[in-house]
């Protein structure tokens, strides 16, 4: 099915919007921030153009564009909208309702850092705060793998009925220019079944959404949001699995590079992952026996796989473009609370890499797995970089 | 995590709140009633004003007709001679000026002349036979509720013929013949036998009793009150009734050309307009302010116009004979306040002496019944028969009301007293089921408070109309016009119809838990839906009409 | 001989509003106009506790309760969603409180008039946060007694409906559930008026947070507008002003009279207050042909 003529230099943000063209979203409350501005952007050049169709709605603030999102969301079509930083934060409120609602949106969110101060750099700490949201997160490291994940996303996401986030960094994935692989119409139809929910906001049904609860009602409600969530891990690797076998790449909810016979683990997320494979393919080279895990899907947590995977290793050294004051690192506490109680668990290293975008190097890595290989870890995150 | 795991979310609304019953948050429930508007409740006759001034609105006039003879078989005459206590009490007179109802009764009742309407044959005859002596407003009233529930009814009366005060008393100008003549017709056309030309005494009692059931005393008062300062045989001083009845047979009494008529009601008024219709000079002598004269206000007011004087608050002391013309001494008097009800004692305010010469004196002071033969047959005080609440005299079988019975002399109360007396009677007789429909004292009359005033824009009543002066007194031809069809729906609309429903639905719309509902079944239209009825009381203020009650709950 | 309205029960019975409660009766003209072709939109207010709790709604149509400041744009994200599965005909109504729309939803309802969506927008304006127990909001009117200005309010009530009018919307109107054939017709009107936002401000006394009795809600508010307080008016286009009912010789203190939240004024307290409605209506009054 692969073919060569969709070959297109791209930014990161543009393949996002052009997996968006694809997936035709009914609605598209959209708001303007930086660095996710691109994205917008070349979808209503696209719609101006005629290559869409749908609503786009220019709304006034993030805040209302997710409840748009939702209720439209709500009345039974597909929904795509788009933010970063600040405006995901505005969103919290309504990321909350989303997933109540069992809105299956898909955001696309840039990660920036937050004020304040202000700044523009990539810093995961924006996305990585909505954990608790109820939403599905995926983390890419380049535009090709934003531009496919997004597609993945609304299957997930419609199929499950829980909302998702596909996210990468600022400038280092949005703005960089790459050749992206561009899916096909005909592959997509193929991949993504119409969205038509039999309960909707619709007159003919007469359903409605949102009423008060009992104390009862509400923990159910909750615990079946839990029970979505738990079947992601087996829907996302599916719904990896058909588009590799439509478009012919794959990613996994989450990669092991390298792994093979290796003592210590180099974990990230995003676009720290390119420049762990590089360092990984340096020190192997140099004999050291380390590989690389990527976390891709991040909520749900693949709890029972990293623990496998993990289990024997000596050593993880976890990187975190991210910093949560007060706990360190959050790919570091959840790794640590993933691999709680397993036997033969790996020391772990929680090295803070990255933050307010920050340049990490291969040779940055390079010395952090060296020094980490010396000494014995320490209970909390360590800055590094 | 659970071992259920649900397609599909839980928790989208699918059913509704009217499963939910909301009656039990209430301590009171609002309930549609049908309550007393004060007119009714002032009207002689119990007349139901409201429901028939509503189908006046309505344009459903033969209804509205059937609705005012339920209790009153003579409203044309009685919608021109009616002292009007409704319009007295309507609650509309604190808003903008009270609903003309009476003359909208005689514009009913003009129709129903016009239009040639009969009242419907009794249900059912009865072998009972009821003599009523007497042909006037009372014994007419009498009559013809008796034949409405099949009674055989013989009128005797002494005049040679039927209506009493109406057809002898009241003048022309202010009641035509023909339409006493039409309303009377229409009473006898019921079936009811006449004797007239005979006057009754109490030595005919004894035959009576053996040929009737029963027996109606109520033959008026006619004996005319007289002062002492006049002699009886003097030629230049007349009773009014017997100057307004000579009229009535065009024989009228000779009067010279200055006229003093005596008296404050309507008698002396009908003297005054009468004397001035016959071209001489009246003059008028009431010893009540002019506020508080028996006369209403609009009768004296046509006297007025017409050129009578009026000394009012005034009596006269003395009578001096100037061979010739008789001169009055008269003085200025107020009223002691400090007297028992009835009682009327004048206060002679001092230098305020005036005198009135007069030709004439007529003197309209008050009548008496005529019962000297009569007395030791039925027990009589202060010179009337003596009756109990059923109108029941001291002998069995024997009946009295109207103005031989009542203090109070006024035609629209005599049509009331044959009315319930005819009830009486009919209890007597053996119809248990005669009863009137009426309220139970639990249920409040309708005060202008318990009206919504937001529904009912101001707008000012309006009168009949009067002929020009000039061709009032130029002859008796009636002096005031009938209601135009726009007149007579625009006042019909103007009344609150105080406590009586008139499917607004208003109740309904302004419920917030839609707990009323139109019902066709209800007598009152509407059904309170008990289980959501919350109790807030909507319903009850914005019904414009008072036609709601509250019912207190404990739970 | 009374009012004629015609209802589609929407609106159903057993819902949680307090007795003699306007706002239900505000809902029930409301809904029962709209029809079951409609879709509503409800944040957190009394209207959304009166929606009726889980399982179970008090309005037979679809209703979606939201965040408070987010009523105009989830409505919006309603109708566009129908839009683009082609359906043009359903209503989509947000039916908010006077916090959730002179406060906390005013920038989503500007933005929604400014985009010109295709929704109804109802205010049930009872000048109050009222469901959280009586507190100041920006519609509440000057030297009203709230719990958060126990001593009256300072600053007179914002002028929402002319915010309104300012965005040139096709239809600004405000009604009141005293006069319910009004209110009926200006329903009836902005859905006839489609392709963009209508937005009706429909004053609903709050019995216990304006301290008048159970049973005096519609009445309250005919005196509001027979005192030239809340005049009953509509505007096409931005530009096109019909008064429907205006003073009709009440006063401020006939107004203030009936209420509790006003017990505390001064003669000269009412004065002031009469000056300010005054100024207020002459203002409006030049913009009635």
């Amino acid at each position: 099915m692969k073919t060569d003529s969709n070959r297109l230099l791209l930014s990161g943000n543009h393949a996002v919007s052009h997996a968006v063209r694809l997936v035709k979203p009914n609605v598209m409350p959209v708001y303007p921030i930086t660095p996710q501005t691109p994205i917008l952007e070349l979808i209503t050049e696209f719609h101006a153009a005629g290559e869409m169709t749908g609503e786009i709605m220019t709304m006034e603030s993030e805040h209302s564009a997710m409840a748009a999102a939702i209720t439209a969301s709500l009345t039974g079509v597909r929904v795509f909208t788009a933010t970063a930083s600040q405006g995901l934060l505005l969103m919290h409120e309504m990321l909350h309702y989303a997933a109540g609602a069992r809105a299956p949106i898909v955001m696309f969110n840039v990660n920036r850092t937050l004020g304040s101060p202000w700044g523009f750099w990539p810093d995961q700490t924006d996305s990585l705060a909505q954990r608790d949201t109820g939403w599905i997160q995926y983390y890419c490291e380049n535009g090709q793998e934003s531009h496919d994940t997004t597609l993945q996303a609304f299957r997930v996401a419609e199929q499950i009925l829980l909302p998702a986030m596909v996210i990468h960094e600022a400038f280092y994935v949005s703005h960089s220019m790459e050749a992206v692989e561009i899916a096909t119409q005909e592959q997509v139809d193929a991949y993504l079944p119409e969205f038509n929910p039999p309960h909707r906001l619709d007159p003919q049904i007469g359903e409605s959404w949102g009423n008060t609860v009992s104390q009862v009602m509400f923990q159910n409600h909750r615990r079946d949001m839990g029970d979505a969530m738990e079947r992601v891990l087996d829907v996302a690797k599916k719904a990896d699995q058909e588009l590799q076998d439509l478009v012919g790449r794959g990613y996994g909810i989450h990669e092991q590079y390298r792994c093979e016979g290796a003592e210590f683990i180099i974990t990230t997320m995003g676009s720290m992952t390119g420049t762990a494979r590089d360092a990984v393919d340096e020190l192997r080279a140099e004999g050291v026996p380390v590989g690389l895990l990527k976390i891709k899907l991040f909520r749900p947590f693949p709890v029972a796989d990293v623990r496998e995977i993990l289990s024997g290793i000596a050593k993880v050294m976890v990187l975190d473009r991210n910093f949560a004051p007060g706990t360190g690192g959050i790919l570091y506490q959840e790794l640590k609370a993933a691999l709680y109680g397993l036997k033969g668990a790996p020391e772990i290293h929680g090295y803070l890499a990255g933050v307010g975008g920050t340049n990490i190097s291969p040779v940055n890595i390079k010395d952090m797995v060296h020094s980490a290989i010396g000494e014995k870890p320490v209970a909390h995150s360590v800055w590094k970089g | 995590m659970s071992g259920t795991v649900k397609r599909v979310p839980s928790i989208w609304t699918t059913g509704s709140t009217d499963i939910l019953n909301t009656g039990t948050w209430r301590s009171a429930i609002a309930v549609h009633e049908k309550r007393p508007a004060p007119c009714y409740g002032a009207c002689p006759v119990d007349g139901e004003i409201p429901i028939w001034v509503q189908q006046v609105r309505n344009e459903e006039f033969n209804a509205a007709w059937l609705t005012l003879v339920e209790n009153n078989p003579i409203p044309a005459a009685i919608g021109r001679t009616c002292h009007r206590p409704c319009e007295g009490a309507c609650n509309r007179t604190e808003y903008d000026g009270a609903v003309s109802i009476n003359a909208l009764e005689q514009y009913v009742g003009d129709m129903a002349i016009r239009e040639g309407w009969a009242f419907p044959a009794p249900a059912q005859e009865s072998q009972k036979m009821v003599a009523v002596i007497g042909g006037g407003p009372a014994g007419l009233s009498c009559a013809y509720q008796l034949r409405r529930k099949g009674i055989q009814v013989t009128i005797f009366d002494a005049n040679p013929e039927l209506g009493g005060v109406l057809r002898y008393g009241v003048p022309e100008y202010r009641l035509p013949k023909k339409m006493v003549a039409a309303e009377i017709e229409r009473i006898t056309d019921l079936g009811v036998k006449v004797v007239a030309g005979r006057k009754l005494t109490g030595e005919d009692l004894g035959e009576l009793e053996k040929n009737f059931s029963a027996i109606f005393v109520a033959f008026g008062a006619h004996d005319a009150k007289r002062l002492p300062l006049f002699t009886k045989s003097d030629s230049r001083v007349l009773d009014g009734i017997d100057f307004l009845r000579s009229i009535r047979l065009d024989a009228p009494l000779k009067i010279g050309r200055k006229i003093v008529v005596i008296g404050g009601g309507s008698v002396a008024m009908d003297v005054a307009g009468s004397a001035l219709r016959l071209g001489q000079q009246a003059q008028i002598l009431a010893l009540e302010g002019r506020a508080v004269m028996p006369a209403p206000e609009d009768e004296i007011e046509d006297v007025i116009e017409e050129g009578a004087l009026l000394h009012d608050g005034a009596m006269v002391k003395a009578v001096e004979d100037l061979s010739g013309s008789l001169l009055l001494h008269c003085i200025n008097v107020e009223l002691d306040q400090n007297v028992s009800p009835g009682v009327i004692r004048p206060i002679e305010i001092a230098g305020t002496e005036f005198t009135l010469e007069a030709d004439t004196v007529v003197l309209a002071i008050g009548q008496d019944p005529e019962l000297a033969d009569w007395e030791d047959r039925i027990q009589v005080s202060k010179g009337m028969a003596v009756v109990d609440a059923d109108y029941k005299t001291s002998r069995a079988g024997v009946f009295a009301a109207g103005d031989v019975a009542n203090i109070e002399r006024f035609v629209s109360t005599a049509v009331g007293d044959g009315k319930r007396a005819a009830y009486s009677i009919a209890r007597y007789l053996g119809h248990q089921d005669a009863v009137e429909e009426g309220f139970a004292d639990s249920v409040k009359e309708v005060s202008f408070k318990d009206i919504n005033t937001f529904y009912f824009p101001t707008q000012k009543p309006v009168e009949r109309g009067k002929v020009d002066v000039d061709i009032r007194k130029a002859g008796f031809a009636e002096i005031r016009l009938g209601l135009t069809d726009e007149q007579a729906l625009d006042q019909a609309r103007r009344c609150f119809s105080c406590g009586s429903c008139i499917e607004c639905d208003n109740c309904a719309i302004f419920c917030p838990d839609m707990a009323i509902l139109k019902d066709a079944d209800s007598p009152l239209y509407y059904k309170v839906l008990d289980q959501y009825c919350k109790g807030c009381g909507c319903c009850l203020e914005e019904c414009p009409r008072g036609a709601m009650g509250v019912k207190e709950e404990t739970k | 001989m009374g009012y004629e309205i015609q209802e589609e029960k929407v609106f159903n019975s057993g819902h949680a509003a307090c007795p003699g409660c306007s706002e239900a009766l505000a809902l029930r003209f409301i809904l029962n106009t709209l029809g079951k072709d409609a879709i509503a939109v409800v944040p957190p207010s009394c209207i959304a506790i009166i929606s009726g709790p889980q399982p179970l709604s008090s309005m037979s149509i679809p209703v979606y309760q939201t965040t408070l400041e987010a009523s105009a744009a989830s409505a919006a994200g309603i109708k566009r969603a129908l839009i683009s599965k082609g359906n043009n005909h359903t209503n989509v109504v947000a039916i908010a409180g006077d916090g959730g729309t002179y406060d906390i939803g005013f920038q989503a309802l500007s933005a929604a008039a400014e985009r010109n969506e295709d929704i109804i927008y109802v205010c049930l304006d009872n000048e109050g946060y009222m469901n959280t127990g009586t507190q100041k909001s920006s519609a509440t009117p000057s030297m009203a007694f709230t719990t958060s200005t126990p001593a009256g309010k300072l600053s007179p009530k914002k002028n929402v409906p002319e915010i309104m009018v300012a965005h040139n919307i096709p239809y600004m109107a405000t009604a009141t559930t005293g006069y319910p054939d009004d209110l009926v017709r200006k329903v009836k009107k902005a859905m006839e008026i489609k392709g963009g936002l209508r937005f009706i401000n429909v004053l609903t006394p709050c019995l216990a947070g304006w301290g008048v009795p159970d049973s005096a809600g519609p009445k309250t508010s005919r005196l509001a507008v027979q005192s030239g307080i809340y005049p009953l008016y509509e505007v096409e286009n931005g530009e096109t002003y019909t008064l429907n009912y205006g003073p009709n010789g009440l006063s401020v203190a006939d107004y203030v009279a009936t209420q509790k939240r006003y017990r505390h004024l001064s003669p000269e307290d009412v004065e002031l207050l009469q000056a300010e409605v005054n100024h207020d209506w002459e203002k409006l009054q030049k913009k009635f042909k």
